[in-house]
Protein backbone atom coordinates (compact mmCIF):
# COMPACT_ATOMS: atom_id res chain seq x y z
CA UNK A 1 0.00 0.00 0.00
CA UNK A 2 3.03 2.17 1.08
CA UNK A 3 4.76 1.63 -2.56
CA UNK A 4 1.28 2.27 -4.68
CA UNK A 5 1.37 5.53 -3.20
CA UNK A 6 5.10 6.43 -3.52
CA UNK A 7 4.40 5.32 -6.30
CA UNK A 8 1.51 7.28 -7.68
CA UNK A 9 3.42 10.39 -6.07
CA UNK A 10 6.18 10.25 -8.17
CA UNK A 11 4.14 9.57 -11.33
CA UNK A 12 2.80 13.20 -10.08
CA UNK A 13 6.34 14.94 -10.38
CA UNK A 14 6.94 14.88 -14.12
CA UNK A 15 3.22 16.62 -14.57
CA UNK A 16 3.93 19.27 -11.59
CA UNK A 17 7.62 20.13 -12.89
CA UNK A 18 5.76 20.63 -16.33
CA UNK A 19 3.44 22.63 -15.00
CA UNK A 20 5.72 24.64 -13.17
CA UNK A 21 7.80 25.05 -15.78
CA UNK A 22 4.31 26.44 -18.27
CA UNK A 23 2.94 28.71 -15.35
CA UNK A 24 6.29 30.72 -15.01
CA UNK A 25 6.69 31.12 -18.72
CA UNK A 26 2.66 32.08 -19.27
CA UNK A 27 3.31 34.24 -16.21
CA UNK A 28 6.03 35.85 -18.00
CA UNK A 29 4.29 36.14 -21.09
CA UNK A 30 1.92 38.37 -19.61
CA UNK A 31 1.87 41.86 -21.27
CA UNK A 32 2.76 44.76 -19.46
CA UNK A 33 6.19 45.60 -17.37
CA UNK A 34 5.74 45.02 -13.52
CA UNK A 35 8.46 47.49 -12.84
CA UNK A 36 6.53 50.68 -14.65
CA UNK A 37 3.35 49.60 -12.82
CA UNK A 38 5.11 49.77 -9.38
CA UNK A 39 6.95 52.78 -10.10
CA UNK A 40 3.43 54.81 -11.13
CA UNK A 41 4.25 58.52 -10.26
CA UNK A 42 8.25 57.79 -10.74
CA UNK A 43 8.05 56.17 -14.00
CA UNK A 44 11.02 58.35 -14.91
CA UNK A 45 13.11 57.60 -12.21
CA UNK A 46 15.43 55.28 -13.90
CA UNK A 47 17.67 54.41 -11.33
CA UNK A 48 14.46 53.44 -8.73
CA UNK A 49 13.81 51.13 -11.51
CA UNK A 50 16.91 49.58 -11.46
CA UNK A 51 17.09 49.34 -7.88
CA UNK A 52 13.62 47.65 -8.56
CA UNK A 53 14.56 44.96 -11.03
CA UNK A 54 17.30 44.27 -9.28
CA UNK A 55 15.51 43.72 -6.05
CA UNK A 56 12.59 41.24 -8.01
CA UNK A 57 15.98 39.69 -10.43
CA UNK A 58 14.30 40.84 -13.36
CA UNK A 59 17.49 42.49 -14.57
CA UNK A 60 18.85 38.59 -14.57
CA UNK A 61 17.90 36.02 -17.86
CA UNK A 62 14.53 33.91 -17.88
CA UNK A 63 16.72 30.51 -17.10
CA UNK A 64 18.38 32.28 -13.71
CA UNK A 65 15.09 33.84 -12.49
CA UNK A 66 13.32 30.10 -13.17
CA UNK A 67 16.23 28.51 -10.94
CA UNK A 68 16.06 31.14 -7.89
CA UNK A 69 12.10 30.87 -8.38
CA UNK A 70 12.43 27.13 -7.84
CA UNK A 71 14.40 28.40 -4.52
CA UNK A 72 11.81 30.35 -3.38
CA UNK A 73 9.30 28.19 -3.91
CA UNK A 74 11.03 25.92 -1.88
CA UNK A 75 12.02 27.75 1.01
CA UNK A 76 8.04 28.99 1.14
CA UNK A 77 7.96 32.56 0.15
CA UNK A 78 7.11 32.12 -3.23
CA UNK A 79 9.00 35.20 -4.06
CA UNK A 80 8.06 38.96 -3.33
CA UNK A 81 4.74 40.61 -4.43
CA UNK A 82 4.75 43.26 -7.26
CA UNK A 83 1.96 45.27 -6.16
CA UNK A 84 2.63 44.72 -1.96
CA UNK A 85 6.25 46.22 -2.66
CA UNK A 86 8.90 44.18 -0.49
CA UNK A 87 6.08 41.52 0.69
CA UNK A 88 6.66 38.12 0.35
CA UNK A 89 3.96 36.48 -1.86
CA UNK A 90 3.41 33.67 1.01
CA UNK A 91 2.24 36.60 3.29
CA UNK A 92 0.00 37.88 1.11
CA UNK A 93 -1.63 34.47 0.08
CA UNK A 94 -1.88 33.38 4.33
CA UNK A 95 -5.25 35.15 4.76
CA UNK A 96 -6.92 34.12 1.81
CA UNK A 97 -5.44 30.35 1.68
CA UNK A 98 -8.05 28.52 3.78
CA UNK A 99 -11.07 30.50 2.35
CA UNK A 100 -11.36 28.78 -0.99
CA UNK A 101 -11.09 24.87 -0.01
CA UNK A 102 -13.43 25.98 2.68
CA UNK A 103 -15.47 27.14 0.52
CA UNK A 104 -15.18 23.82 -1.92
CA UNK A 105 -15.71 21.85 0.97
CA UNK A 106 -18.84 22.56 2.50
CA UNK A 107 -20.18 22.85 -1.03
CA UNK A 108 -19.19 19.71 -1.61
CA UNK A 109 -21.21 18.30 1.38
CA UNK A 110 -24.34 19.95 0.26
CA UNK A 111 -24.17 18.91 -3.29
CA UNK A 112 -24.02 15.19 -2.04
CA UNK A 113 -26.64 15.87 0.69
CA UNK A 114 -29.09 16.97 -1.99
CA UNK A 115 -27.44 15.50 -4.78
CA UNK A 116 -27.52 11.77 -3.46
CA UNK A 117 -31.01 10.97 -2.00
CA UNK A 118 -32.53 13.08 -5.41
CA UNK A 119 -31.02 11.10 -7.49
CA UNK A 120 -31.94 7.72 -5.55
CA UNK A 121 -35.60 9.23 -5.54
CA UNK A 122 -35.09 9.78 -9.08
CA UNK A 123 -34.40 6.26 -9.71
CA UNK A 124 -36.98 4.73 -7.78
CA UNK A 125 -39.88 6.55 -9.72
CA UNK A 126 -38.04 6.25 -12.60
CA UNK A 127 -40.31 7.49 -15.87
CA UNK A 128 -43.00 8.53 -13.43
CA UNK A 129 -43.65 12.42 -13.48
CA UNK A 130 -41.82 12.85 -9.82
CA UNK A 131 -38.70 11.19 -11.97
CA UNK A 132 -39.38 13.93 -15.22
CA UNK A 133 -39.48 16.84 -12.60
CA UNK A 134 -36.29 16.24 -11.15
CA UNK A 135 -34.40 15.49 -14.10
CA UNK A 136 -35.55 18.88 -15.72
CA UNK A 137 -34.61 20.55 -12.85
CA UNK A 138 -31.34 18.77 -12.94
CA UNK A 139 -30.99 20.47 -16.42
CA UNK A 140 -31.15 23.38 -15.64
CA UNK A 141 -29.17 23.43 -12.33
CA UNK A 142 -26.30 22.12 -14.75
CA UNK A 143 -26.69 24.48 -17.68
CA UNK A 144 -27.44 28.11 -15.71
CA UNK A 145 -23.73 29.61 -14.80
CA UNK A 146 -22.95 30.15 -11.32
CA UNK A 147 -22.90 33.86 -11.82
CA UNK A 148 -26.41 33.91 -13.32
CA UNK A 149 -27.86 31.66 -10.54
CA UNK A 150 -26.16 34.06 -8.20
CA UNK A 151 -28.05 37.29 -10.24
CA UNK A 152 -31.19 34.98 -9.13
CA UNK A 153 -30.82 34.16 -5.73
CA UNK A 154 -28.93 37.77 -4.63
CA UNK A 155 -31.74 39.50 -6.25
CA UNK A 156 -34.82 37.15 -4.86
CA UNK A 157 -33.14 36.50 -1.54
CA UNK A 158 -31.05 39.95 -0.72
CA UNK A 159 -32.63 42.35 -2.84
CA UNK A 160 -36.70 41.84 -2.38
CA UNK A 161 -36.49 39.39 0.82
CA UNK A 162 -33.91 41.19 2.26
CA UNK A 163 -33.50 37.82 4.09
CA UNK A 164 -29.32 37.51 3.56
CA UNK A 165 -26.51 39.83 3.21
CA UNK A 166 -25.87 40.79 -0.66
CA UNK A 167 -22.11 40.24 -0.28
CA UNK A 168 -19.15 39.89 1.90
CA UNK A 169 -17.29 37.95 4.14
CA UNK A 170 -17.02 36.87 7.97
CA UNK A 171 -20.08 35.73 9.70
CA UNK A 172 -22.06 32.37 8.53
CA UNK A 173 -24.67 34.52 7.07
CA UNK A 174 -22.35 35.90 4.66
CA UNK A 175 -21.33 32.05 3.66
CA UNK A 176 -24.41 30.73 2.75
CA UNK A 177 -25.10 32.18 -0.86
CA UNK A 178 -21.53 32.03 -1.94
CA UNK A 179 -22.07 28.02 -1.12
CA UNK A 180 -25.12 27.64 -2.50
CA UNK A 181 -24.43 28.99 -5.70
CA UNK A 182 -21.14 26.92 -5.75
CA UNK A 183 -23.52 23.64 -4.84
CA UNK A 184 -26.20 23.91 -7.27
CA UNK A 185 -24.54 22.32 -10.80
CA UNK A 186 -22.70 20.27 -8.25
CA UNK A 187 -25.79 18.45 -6.68
CA UNK A 188 -27.17 18.21 -10.18
CA UNK A 189 -24.99 16.48 -11.74
CA UNK A 190 -24.38 14.48 -8.81
CA UNK A 191 -27.90 13.76 -9.05
CA UNK A 192 -27.56 12.87 -12.28
CA UNK A 193 -24.70 10.21 -11.85
CA UNK A 194 -26.35 8.62 -8.89
CA UNK A 195 -29.58 8.07 -10.24
CA UNK A 196 -27.87 6.79 -13.75
CA UNK A 197 -26.09 4.42 -11.37
CA UNK A 198 -28.46 3.19 -9.69
CA UNK A 199 -30.88 2.49 -12.40
CA UNK A 200 -27.76 0.11 -13.58
CA UNK A 201 -27.54 -1.71 -10.52
CA UNK A 202 -31.60 -1.85 -10.06
CA UNK A 203 -31.72 -3.72 -13.47
CA UNK A 204 -29.48 -6.74 -11.86
CA UNK A 205 -30.04 -10.36 -10.57
CA UNK A 206 -28.66 -9.77 -6.79
CA UNK A 207 -31.26 -6.90 -6.35
CA UNK A 208 -34.33 -9.44 -7.96
CA UNK A 209 -33.10 -12.27 -5.67
CA UNK A 210 -32.91 -9.72 -2.24
CA UNK A 211 -36.32 -9.01 -3.28
CA UNK A 212 -37.67 -12.29 -4.02
CA UNK A 213 -36.28 -13.23 -0.57
CA UNK A 214 -38.63 -10.59 0.71
CA UNK A 215 -36.60 -7.97 2.11
CA UNK A 216 -37.87 -4.66 2.11
CA UNK A 217 -37.67 -1.90 -0.54
CA UNK A 218 -35.70 0.78 1.65
CA UNK A 219 -32.79 -2.60 2.94
CA UNK A 220 -32.94 -3.35 -1.10
CA UNK A 221 -32.23 0.24 -2.12
CA UNK A 222 -29.65 1.67 0.43
CA UNK A 223 -27.76 -1.70 1.59
CA UNK A 224 -27.57 -3.58 -1.67
CA UNK A 225 -28.07 -1.17 -4.59
CA UNK A 226 -27.17 1.94 -3.59
CA UNK A 227 -23.55 0.59 -1.50
CA UNK A 228 -22.61 -0.40 -5.55
CA UNK A 229 -22.82 3.14 -6.50
CA UNK A 230 -20.16 4.57 -3.81
CA UNK A 231 -17.08 3.55 -6.04
CA UNK A 232 -18.10 5.39 -9.40
CA UNK A 233 -19.59 8.53 -7.18
CA UNK A 234 -16.38 8.90 -5.48
CA UNK A 235 -14.64 9.15 -8.35
CA UNK A 236 -17.21 11.90 -9.36
CA UNK A 237 -17.07 13.35 -6.16
CA UNK A 238 -13.27 13.71 -6.89
CA UNK A 239 -13.76 15.24 -10.65
CA UNK A 240 -16.22 17.75 -8.88
CA UNK A 241 -14.35 19.01 -5.80
CA UNK A 242 -11.41 20.45 -8.53
CA UNK A 243 -14.49 21.82 -10.33
CA UNK A 244 -15.89 23.73 -7.25
CA UNK A 245 -12.46 24.97 -6.42
CA UNK A 246 -11.80 26.25 -9.80
CA UNK A 247 -15.18 27.90 -9.71
CA UNK A 248 -14.58 29.56 -6.36
CA UNK A 249 -12.74 32.23 -8.56
CA UNK A 250 -15.94 33.08 -9.83
CA UNK A 251 -18.03 33.13 -6.51
CA UNK A 252 -15.38 34.91 -4.92
CA UNK A 253 -15.73 37.43 -7.45
CA UNK A 254 -19.15 37.93 -7.59
CA UNK A 255 -19.41 38.02 -3.15
CA UNK A 256 -16.51 40.03 -2.63
CA UNK A 257 -14.66 37.41 -0.57
CA UNK A 258 -11.26 37.86 0.34
CA UNK A 259 -10.03 34.15 -0.85
CA UNK A 260 -7.50 32.83 -3.48
CA UNK A 261 -9.43 32.85 -6.47
CA UNK A 262 -10.16 36.71 -6.18
CA UNK A 263 -6.35 37.17 -5.41
CA UNK A 264 -5.82 35.01 -8.42
CA UNK A 265 -8.09 37.61 -10.60
CA UNK A 266 -6.95 40.71 -9.21
CA UNK A 267 -3.58 40.08 -9.53
CA UNK A 268 -3.97 39.74 -13.15
CA UNK A 269 -5.13 42.59 -13.40
CA UNK A 270 -2.66 44.16 -11.12
CA UNK A 271 -0.03 42.60 -13.15
CA UNK A 272 0.91 40.97 -9.80
CA UNK A 273 2.68 37.90 -11.23
CA UNK A 274 4.55 36.35 -8.35
CA UNK A 275 1.32 36.30 -6.35
CA UNK A 276 -0.87 35.04 -9.88
CA UNK A 277 1.69 32.45 -10.41
CA UNK A 278 1.46 31.06 -7.06
CA UNK A 279 -2.20 31.02 -6.68
CA UNK A 280 -2.12 28.97 -10.24
CA UNK A 281 0.69 26.69 -8.81
CA UNK A 282 -1.54 26.04 -5.60
CA UNK A 283 -4.97 25.10 -7.80
CA UNK A 284 -2.69 22.32 -9.70
CA UNK A 285 -1.44 21.36 -6.54
CA UNK A 286 -5.16 20.99 -4.45
CA UNK A 287 -6.20 19.43 -7.83
CA UNK A 288 -3.59 16.66 -8.28
CA UNK A 289 -3.96 16.19 -4.14
CA UNK A 290 -7.89 15.36 -5.03
CA UNK A 291 -7.01 12.90 -7.69
CA UNK A 292 -4.58 11.12 -5.01
CA UNK A 293 -7.16 10.71 -2.56
CA UNK A 294 -9.10 9.72 -4.86
CA UNK A 295 -7.01 6.47 -5.31
CA UNK A 296 -6.57 5.91 -2.42
CA UNK A 297 -10.25 6.09 -1.28
CA UNK A 298 -10.66 3.28 -3.91
CA UNK A 299 -8.00 1.35 -1.98
CA UNK A 300 -10.12 1.73 1.02
CA UNK A 301 -13.50 1.16 -0.43
CA UNK A 302 -12.52 -1.67 -3.02
CA UNK A 303 -10.77 -5.18 -1.86
CA UNK A 304 -10.54 -5.82 -5.68
CA UNK A 305 -7.98 -2.90 -6.42
CA UNK A 306 -6.30 -3.70 -3.16
CA UNK A 307 -5.38 -6.88 -4.42
CA UNK A 308 -5.26 -6.28 -8.05
CA UNK A 309 -2.04 -4.02 -6.46
CA UNK A 310 0.11 -6.77 -4.96
CA UNK A 311 0.11 -9.06 -8.27
CA UNK B 1 -32.85 12.31 -36.49
CA UNK B 2 -36.32 10.07 -35.97
CA UNK B 3 -34.84 8.94 -33.09
CA UNK B 4 -34.24 12.31 -31.75
CA UNK B 5 -37.75 13.57 -31.78
CA UNK B 6 -39.24 10.73 -29.79
CA UNK B 7 -36.69 12.48 -26.97
CA UNK B 8 -39.42 14.66 -25.09
CA UNK B 9 -36.60 16.51 -23.88
CA UNK B 10 -34.04 16.88 -27.26
CA UNK B 11 -37.04 18.40 -29.07
CA UNK B 12 -37.33 21.08 -26.34
CA UNK B 13 -33.70 21.81 -26.92
CA UNK B 14 -33.79 21.44 -30.58
CA UNK B 15 -36.24 24.12 -30.88
CA UNK B 16 -34.66 26.71 -28.21
CA UNK B 17 -31.17 26.20 -30.22
CA UNK B 18 -32.98 26.56 -33.55
CA UNK B 19 -34.50 29.64 -32.12
CA UNK B 20 -31.25 31.03 -30.88
CA UNK B 21 -29.54 29.99 -34.27
CA UNK B 22 -32.52 32.34 -35.90
CA UNK B 23 -31.98 35.40 -33.61
CA UNK B 24 -28.38 35.11 -33.71
CA UNK B 25 -28.71 34.82 -37.62
CA UNK B 26 -31.71 37.22 -38.98
CA UNK B 27 -31.77 39.15 -35.14
CA UNK B 28 -29.58 42.09 -36.22
CA UNK B 29 -32.68 42.78 -39.12
CA UNK B 30 -34.92 42.48 -36.03
CA UNK B 31 -33.19 44.43 -33.55
CA UNK B 32 -34.69 47.50 -32.20
CA UNK B 33 -32.23 49.76 -31.92
CA UNK B 34 -28.29 50.16 -33.18
CA UNK B 35 -26.40 48.16 -30.43
CA UNK B 36 -23.39 50.63 -29.81
CA UNK B 37 -25.77 53.36 -30.13
CA UNK B 38 -25.53 55.34 -26.72
CA UNK B 39 -27.99 58.19 -25.36
CA UNK B 40 -26.82 59.43 -21.73
CA UNK B 41 -29.52 60.76 -21.06
CA UNK B 42 -31.72 58.23 -21.66
CA UNK B 43 -29.69 55.47 -19.08
CA UNK B 44 -31.30 52.96 -17.20
CA UNK B 45 -34.49 53.60 -18.94
CA UNK B 46 -36.85 50.60 -17.88
CA UNK B 47 -38.93 48.74 -20.54
CA UNK B 48 -40.85 50.90 -23.33
CA UNK B 49 -42.10 50.68 -26.84
CA UNK B 50 -38.88 52.36 -27.86
CA UNK B 51 -36.54 49.43 -25.85
CA UNK B 52 -38.63 46.50 -25.19
CA UNK B 53 -35.97 45.33 -22.32
CA UNK B 54 -34.96 49.12 -21.00
CA UNK B 55 -31.43 50.71 -21.62
CA UNK B 56 -28.05 50.04 -19.73
CA UNK B 57 -25.65 52.60 -17.99
CA UNK B 58 -24.89 54.09 -21.47
CA UNK B 59 -28.39 54.02 -22.36
CA UNK B 60 -27.81 51.61 -25.17
CA UNK B 61 -30.40 49.14 -26.13
CA UNK B 62 -30.75 45.78 -23.63
CA UNK B 63 -32.63 43.93 -26.31
CA UNK B 64 -30.25 44.73 -28.81
CA UNK B 65 -27.31 44.40 -27.33
CA UNK B 66 -28.78 40.90 -25.98
CA UNK B 67 -29.33 39.49 -29.87
CA UNK B 68 -25.42 40.81 -31.05
CA UNK B 69 -24.62 39.20 -27.48
CA UNK B 70 -26.27 35.79 -29.37
CA UNK B 71 -23.83 36.25 -32.73
CA UNK B 72 -20.92 36.30 -29.80
CA UNK B 73 -21.90 33.24 -27.88
CA UNK B 74 -22.41 30.88 -30.59
CA UNK B 75 -19.08 31.85 -33.04
CA UNK B 76 -17.22 31.13 -29.95
CA UNK B 77 -19.46 28.11 -29.10
CA UNK B 78 -19.21 27.06 -32.54
CA UNK B 79 -15.37 27.71 -33.75
CA UNK B 80 -14.02 26.08 -30.13
CA UNK B 81 -16.30 22.74 -31.22
CA UNK B 82 -14.50 23.10 -34.46
CA UNK B 83 -10.89 23.69 -33.01
CA UNK B 84 -10.86 21.13 -31.10
CA UNK B 85 -13.09 18.24 -32.95
CA UNK B 86 -10.74 18.79 -35.48
CA UNK B 87 -7.26 18.80 -33.33
CA UNK B 88 -8.36 16.85 -30.77
CA UNK B 89 -9.73 14.01 -33.27
CA UNK B 90 -6.80 14.34 -35.12
CA UNK B 91 -4.38 14.17 -32.02
CA UNK B 92 -6.60 10.91 -30.55
CA UNK B 93 -6.57 9.18 -33.18
CA UNK B 94 -2.72 9.31 -33.68
CA UNK B 95 -1.65 8.35 -30.34
CA UNK B 96 -4.13 5.58 -30.33
CA UNK B 97 -3.36 3.83 -34.05
CA UNK B 98 0.47 4.62 -33.60
CA UNK B 99 0.89 3.83 -30.06
CA UNK B 100 4.62 4.39 -29.29
CA UNK B 101 6.28 7.47 -28.83
CA UNK B 102 3.91 10.04 -30.26
CA UNK B 103 1.16 8.04 -27.96
CA UNK B 104 3.61 8.82 -25.03
CA UNK B 105 4.36 12.35 -26.25
CA UNK B 106 0.49 13.43 -27.10
CA UNK B 107 -0.54 11.53 -23.93
CA UNK B 108 1.80 13.12 -22.14
CA UNK B 109 0.61 16.99 -23.24
CA UNK B 110 -2.86 16.12 -22.85
CA UNK B 111 -1.93 15.25 -19.24
CA UNK B 112 -0.32 17.96 -18.65
CA UNK B 113 -3.50 20.45 -20.02
CA UNK B 114 -5.50 18.17 -17.95
CA UNK B 115 -3.48 18.87 -14.62
CA UNK B 116 -4.52 22.41 -14.62
CA UNK B 117 -8.19 23.18 -13.09
CA UNK B 118 -10.08 24.08 -16.70
CA UNK B 119 -11.38 27.70 -15.63
CA UNK B 120 -8.07 28.86 -14.08
CA UNK B 121 -6.43 27.99 -16.95
CA UNK B 122 -8.95 29.87 -19.62
CA UNK B 123 -8.62 32.81 -17.24
CA UNK B 124 -4.65 32.36 -17.38
CA UNK B 125 -4.43 31.45 -21.39
CA UNK B 126 -6.83 34.76 -21.88
CA UNK B 127 -5.21 37.24 -19.43
CA UNK B 128 -1.81 36.58 -21.42
CA UNK B 129 -3.44 36.22 -25.13
CA UNK B 130 -5.47 39.09 -24.14
CA UNK B 131 -8.96 40.43 -24.46
CA UNK B 132 -10.95 40.13 -27.85
CA UNK B 133 -13.40 37.32 -29.27
CA UNK B 134 -10.31 35.81 -31.38
CA UNK B 135 -8.13 35.27 -28.33
CA UNK B 136 -11.62 33.55 -26.27
CA UNK B 137 -11.79 31.13 -28.96
CA UNK B 138 -8.08 30.72 -28.55
CA UNK B 139 -7.77 30.10 -25.11
CA UNK B 140 -10.84 27.59 -24.94
CA UNK B 141 -9.71 25.79 -27.37
CA UNK B 142 -6.34 25.10 -25.71
CA UNK B 143 -8.13 24.28 -22.52
CA UNK B 144 -11.09 21.75 -24.16
CA UNK B 145 -8.95 19.99 -26.84
CA UNK B 146 -7.14 17.33 -24.52
CA UNK B 147 -10.47 16.05 -23.29
CA UNK B 148 -11.28 15.15 -26.64
CA UNK B 149 -8.21 13.92 -27.99
CA UNK B 150 -8.07 11.11 -24.73
CA UNK B 151 -11.68 9.95 -25.63
CA UNK B 152 -11.01 9.78 -29.06
CA UNK B 153 -7.45 7.26 -28.43
CA UNK B 154 -9.79 5.22 -25.75
CA UNK B 155 -12.14 4.40 -28.70
CA UNK B 156 -9.30 4.24 -31.20
CA UNK B 157 -7.37 1.41 -29.12
CA UNK B 158 -10.69 -0.70 -28.87
CA UNK B 159 -11.29 -0.70 -33.03
CA UNK B 160 -7.69 -1.24 -33.08
CA UNK B 161 -8.43 -4.66 -32.47
CA UNK B 162 -11.40 -5.26 -34.83
CA UNK B 163 -10.70 -7.61 -38.13
CA UNK B 164 -11.96 -5.18 -40.21
CA UNK B 165 -8.91 -2.80 -39.00
CA UNK B 166 -6.37 -5.76 -39.14
CA UNK B 167 -7.67 -6.66 -42.32
CA UNK B 168 -7.21 -2.81 -43.66
CA UNK B 169 -3.67 -3.26 -42.35
CA UNK B 170 -2.82 -6.50 -43.86
CA UNK B 171 -4.10 -5.04 -47.38
CA UNK B 172 -1.52 -2.78 -47.31
CA UNK B 173 -4.03 0.43 -46.62
CA UNK B 174 -1.95 3.51 -45.75
CA UNK B 175 -2.16 4.87 -42.19
CA UNK B 176 -4.24 8.20 -43.00
CA UNK B 177 -7.06 6.01 -45.38
CA UNK B 178 -7.37 3.92 -42.41
CA UNK B 179 -7.57 6.28 -39.60
CA UNK B 180 -10.28 8.67 -42.21
CA UNK B 181 -12.02 6.28 -44.20
CA UNK B 182 -12.30 2.90 -41.79
CA UNK B 183 -11.79 4.07 -37.94
CA UNK B 184 -13.58 7.60 -38.19
CA UNK B 185 -17.25 6.79 -39.14
CA UNK B 186 -16.44 3.69 -36.49
CA UNK B 187 -16.16 6.34 -33.41
CA UNK B 188 -18.00 9.62 -34.70
CA UNK B 189 -21.38 8.81 -32.52
CA UNK B 190 -19.85 8.94 -29.42
CA UNK B 191 -17.75 12.04 -30.46
CA UNK B 192 -20.54 13.77 -32.05
CA UNK B 193 -22.33 13.61 -28.64
CA UNK B 194 -19.40 14.91 -26.58
CA UNK B 195 -19.31 18.06 -29.20
CA UNK B 196 -22.92 18.59 -29.17
CA UNK B 197 -22.71 18.65 -25.21
CA UNK B 198 -19.53 20.56 -25.37
CA UNK B 199 -21.18 23.82 -27.27
CA UNK B 200 -23.20 24.63 -23.56
CA UNK B 201 -20.18 24.32 -21.54
CA UNK B 202 -17.95 26.22 -23.99
CA UNK B 203 -20.75 29.24 -24.22
CA UNK B 204 -20.77 29.27 -20.63
CA UNK B 205 -16.88 29.32 -20.29
CA UNK B 206 -16.65 32.05 -22.63
CA UNK B 207 -19.77 34.15 -20.30
CA UNK B 208 -17.30 33.47 -17.27
CA UNK B 209 -14.24 34.95 -19.37
CA UNK B 210 -16.15 37.90 -20.32
CA UNK B 211 -18.09 38.00 -16.53
CA UNK B 212 -14.62 38.56 -15.09
CA UNK B 213 -13.39 40.54 -17.27
CA UNK B 214 -11.27 38.75 -19.24
CA UNK B 215 -13.30 37.67 -22.43
CA UNK B 216 -15.41 40.16 -25.23
CA UNK B 217 -14.79 43.94 -24.63
CA UNK B 218 -16.55 46.69 -25.06
CA UNK B 219 -18.93 48.10 -27.22
CA UNK B 220 -19.24 44.15 -28.66
CA UNK B 221 -21.41 42.82 -26.15
CA UNK B 222 -21.43 39.31 -24.45
CA UNK B 223 -23.99 37.92 -22.29
CA UNK B 224 -21.72 37.17 -19.33
CA UNK B 225 -19.99 41.15 -19.62
CA UNK B 226 -23.68 42.26 -19.31
CA UNK B 227 -24.20 40.23 -16.41
CA UNK B 228 -21.46 41.99 -14.70
CA UNK B 229 -22.31 45.31 -15.66
CA UNK B 230 -25.87 44.43 -14.38
CA UNK B 231 -25.07 43.10 -10.96
CA UNK B 232 -24.13 46.33 -8.92
CA UNK B 233 -27.12 47.77 -9.96
CA UNK B 234 -29.20 44.79 -8.76
CA UNK B 235 -31.16 46.80 -6.42
CA UNK B 236 -32.16 50.09 -8.71
CA UNK B 237 -32.46 47.95 -12.21
CA UNK B 238 -32.43 44.14 -12.08
CA UNK B 239 -33.85 43.81 -15.94
CA UNK B 240 -30.04 43.93 -17.29
CA UNK B 241 -28.53 41.45 -15.11
CA UNK B 242 -32.17 39.26 -15.18
CA UNK B 243 -32.96 39.54 -18.72
CA UNK B 244 -29.43 38.53 -19.89
CA UNK B 245 -29.19 35.52 -16.92
CA UNK B 246 -32.38 34.12 -18.13
CA UNK B 247 -31.08 34.45 -22.06
CA UNK B 248 -27.95 32.92 -21.79
CA UNK B 249 -29.26 29.77 -18.90
CA UNK B 250 -32.33 29.13 -21.61
CA UNK B 251 -29.41 28.80 -24.07
CA UNK B 252 -27.70 25.99 -22.56
CA UNK B 253 -29.92 24.51 -21.77
CA UNK B 254 -31.41 24.16 -25.47
CA UNK B 255 -27.99 23.17 -26.22
CA UNK B 256 -27.74 20.47 -22.95
CA UNK B 257 -31.29 19.07 -23.63
CA UNK B 258 -30.33 18.61 -27.40
CA UNK B 259 -27.34 17.07 -26.67
CA UNK B 260 -28.77 14.53 -23.99
CA UNK B 261 -31.49 13.82 -26.25
CA UNK B 262 -28.53 13.29 -29.38
CA UNK B 263 -26.89 10.53 -26.76
CA UNK B 264 -30.19 8.92 -26.39
CA UNK B 265 -31.09 8.86 -30.21
CA UNK B 266 -27.58 7.37 -30.96
CA UNK B 267 -27.24 4.81 -27.68
CA UNK B 268 -28.96 1.65 -28.91
CA UNK B 269 -28.99 0.50 -25.16
CA UNK B 270 -30.66 3.57 -24.32
CA UNK B 271 -33.61 3.05 -26.06
CA UNK B 272 -36.54 2.37 -24.26
CA UNK B 273 -35.83 3.33 -21.29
Amino acid sequence: MLAFILRRIASLIPVLAVALLVTFAAIHALPGDPVQVMLSDHSADKEMAARLRAEYGLDRPLPAQFVAYLGEIASGRFGLSFRYVHQPVADVLRDGLAISPLLAVAALAMALLIGIPAGVYAAIRRNRWQDTLLILLLVAGLSIPNFAVATFLVYALSVKLAALPVAGWGTWRQAILPVLVLAIPAGAYLARLTRTFMLEVLGQDFIRTARAKGLGPRLVIWRHAFRNTLLPLATSAGVIFGGLLSHTVVVETIFNIPGLGRLAIDSIFARDYPVAMAVVLLFVLFYAGINLLVDLFYLVIDPRVREGMGA
Amino acid sequence: MRQLLRQRGGVIGLVIVVLVLAVALFGPLLAPQQFDATDLLNAWAPPDAINPLGTDKLGRDIASRLIVGAQVSLTVGLSVVLITLVVGVSAGMLAGFLGGAADRLIMGTVDIVLAFPEVVLAILLAAILGPGIATVIAALSLVWWPGIARLTRSLVLVQREEAYVQAAIVCGSTTAKILWRHILPNIAAPLLVRASVGIGFIIMAEATLSFLGLGVQEPVPSWGGMIRDGLPVLRSDPMLAVSSSVVIGLTIIGFNLLGDGLRDALDPRLRGR
